[in-house]
């Protein structure tokens, strides 16, 4: 572990990398240390009013300077507190306008900084987070000095990190976002040419930025560039800039066709029932007053936007990329800031991955919340997933203190689906089994049958 | 290569071969269309700025 324990400070385990800084943690607060080695570009961002324009347009995490030991005397300039991000996602659980609002964000940032003197060192998707809806850049030494013929060190990394899995979602697959999960730096790019269709090659921005980029980096690997040739003035860097803009933009996808994409209009209750379960989620959520909520299995976000209708922070996932799309755009029309839709599929969340496996956290570790809510989940787990129900109040119990959780019985028709081409070996699944099990969990605080329906809404409390 | 500074990451020798070509080529369009502004401004066409950065406003 890449941990400093000086003056009762942690480095963070995913900022190693860059010689400019790093951050820690100290009493639960996270700072940055800015090194002197970073001085010079530190004082540019500032007082070129880059700062302030980007902070502005809420395209770079603020942060204040902080009177604090610095973690490494010997390198510290500055230390600063950034604001806190109170949850951290990643782009492999993004949906395809989460990843490409990212990619837009980091274009226009560079955009700025050039007309600032300064140019973005790297374009990594994980310097990105949704802070209060919108897509916002968290590291605050990601600029270097622009000097006119220096081209972008961070084209690679850009075309890796987003250009790359926005092509092959819109072009090929939404599912190929998951590559992300398996190429912690990007998807390469001779992964991507490879698995782009033909007609991309007729595209002049995916010809360029992928498929001869890919052919390039093949034919010239390792191989020195001389400095007199390797320079382009600004005007060439603005065409770059642009034109990978260009390309994105152009990149669309429509959600439909997926499993849930529709679901709430295929659901099998009535409006008096589904209005029941938006009743009681709203009133348990007032009398719980959370204040940071995961909605599991989440669909578009209808019970996240009633849950968090007091203020709490909504991490609303679902395993459906249409699902999550539609709830992105809804948080984005609506400008909502405590509402966050993630691509989580429960039957197998993140995992903690990259460097010692612990760069990237698990979905669990980034808990536990005050509030979860389970509904019209149960079915999927138990049955669909065959995890004894038991271990499914275990996992419950371990993200957070409060459970609202729906117990859709075997006579309902959407378990009834799940059965029909199977044998039912699942005999506890009863409600005397559901609360049978839970009970060791969870102390059940409430129980209440749906009306018009014969599913029921439970509120547990963690035991 | 040799920049001052040099960067941390490796920036892939292709890819910065690749990125000089594209950006030269697309250089190019940005000062032919730089000119086509003024060609047009001599004509009293004024064109249309671009919802950008200047307006510290927009979203991405």
């Amino acid at each position: 572990m890449t941990t400093s324990q000086k003056h009762n400070s942690r480095q963070h385990p995913a900022s190693f990398r860059d010689p400019s800084g790093f951050l820690f943690s100290r009493d639960k607060v996270l700072y940055r240390q800015v090194n002197r080695k970073y001085e010079q570009e530190y004082a540019r961002l500032m007082e070129s009013g880059l700062y302030d324009r980007l902070v502005k347009t809420r395209l770079l995490i603020p942060h204040v300077e902080a009177d604090q030991v610095p973690a490494e005397s010997d390198l510290a300039h500055k230390i600063i507190q950034p604001e806190c991000v109170p949850f951290i996602s990643y782009p492999y659980e993004w949906s395809f306008g989460q990843l490409k609002d990212a990619a837009l964000a980091t274009l226009s940032i560079q955009r700025r900084a050039l007309k600032a003197g300064m140019s973005l060192k790297d374009a990594s998707a994980y310097n990105i987070q949704f802070v209060r809806g919108k897509a916002t850049l968290i590291d605050t030494l990601s600029f270097e000095i622009y000097e006119e013929g220096m081209p972008w060190v961070a084209y690679r990394q850009f075309c890796q990190h987003f250009l790359a899995p926005l092509a092959l979602m819109a072009l090929r697959d939404i599912r190929l976002n998951q590559l992300l999960r398996v190429y912690i730096d990007g998807v390469p790019l001779d992964l991507a040419s490879e698995l782009l269709p033909l007609k991309t090659r007729f595209n002049f921005g995916l010809l360029t930025h992928i498929h001869l980029h890919a052919g390039a980096q093949k034919r010239y690997s390792g191989v020195e560039v001389k400095s007199r040739l390797a320079t382009m003035n600004k005007q060439a860097m603005t065409g770059l800039i642009e034109s990978l803009d260009s390309t994105v933009r152009k990149l669309e996808w429509k959600p439909g066709g997926t499993e849930w994409g529709n679901y709430y209009d295929i659901t099998n209750y009535s409006d008096a029932a589904f209005e029941h379960k938006k009743q009681l989620v709203r009133e348990w959520a007032a009398r719980v007053q959370p204040s940071v909520v995961w909605d599991l299995g989440a669909n578009n976000g209808v019970f996240s936007r009633l849950a968090g209708e007091a203020g709490a922070l909504v991490v609303s996932s679902d395993m459906d990329p249409a699902a999550v799309e539609q709830n992105y755009h809804q948080v984005r029309g609506e400008k909502t800031e405590n509402i966050l839709p993630l691509l989580i599929d429960l039957t197998n969340p993140s995992p903690s991955m990259g460097w010692a496996n612990e760069e990237r956290d698990s979905f669990g570790a980034r808990g536990p919340a005050d509030m979860a809510l389970a509904l019209a989940l149960i079915h999927h787990l138990a049955i669909s997933n065959n995890v004894p129900l038991l271990q499914v109040a275990d996992f419950f119990g371990k993200i957070g203190k409060w459970l609202v959780i729906e117990f859709v019985p075997k006579a309902d028709s959407q378990v009834q689906k799940l059965l029909v081409s199977r044998e039912d070996i699942f005999p506890d699944y009863t409600r005397a089994g559901f609360e049978a099990a839970f009970r060791q969990r969870f102390r059940i605080a409430e129980a209440v049958n749906v009306r018009e329906s014969e599913r029921v809404l439970y509120l547990m409390e963690s035991l | 290569m040799h920049f001052a500074p040099l960067p941390y990451l490796d920036p892939g020798s292709g890819s910065f071969l690749i990125q000089l070509l594209i950006a030269a080529l697309l250089g190019l369009g940005v000062a032919v269309r730089a000119s086509w502004g003024r060609i047009k401004g001599w004509f009293g066409i004024k064109s249309q700025p671009k919802a950008d950065e200047d307006d510290d406003e927009s979203e991405t």
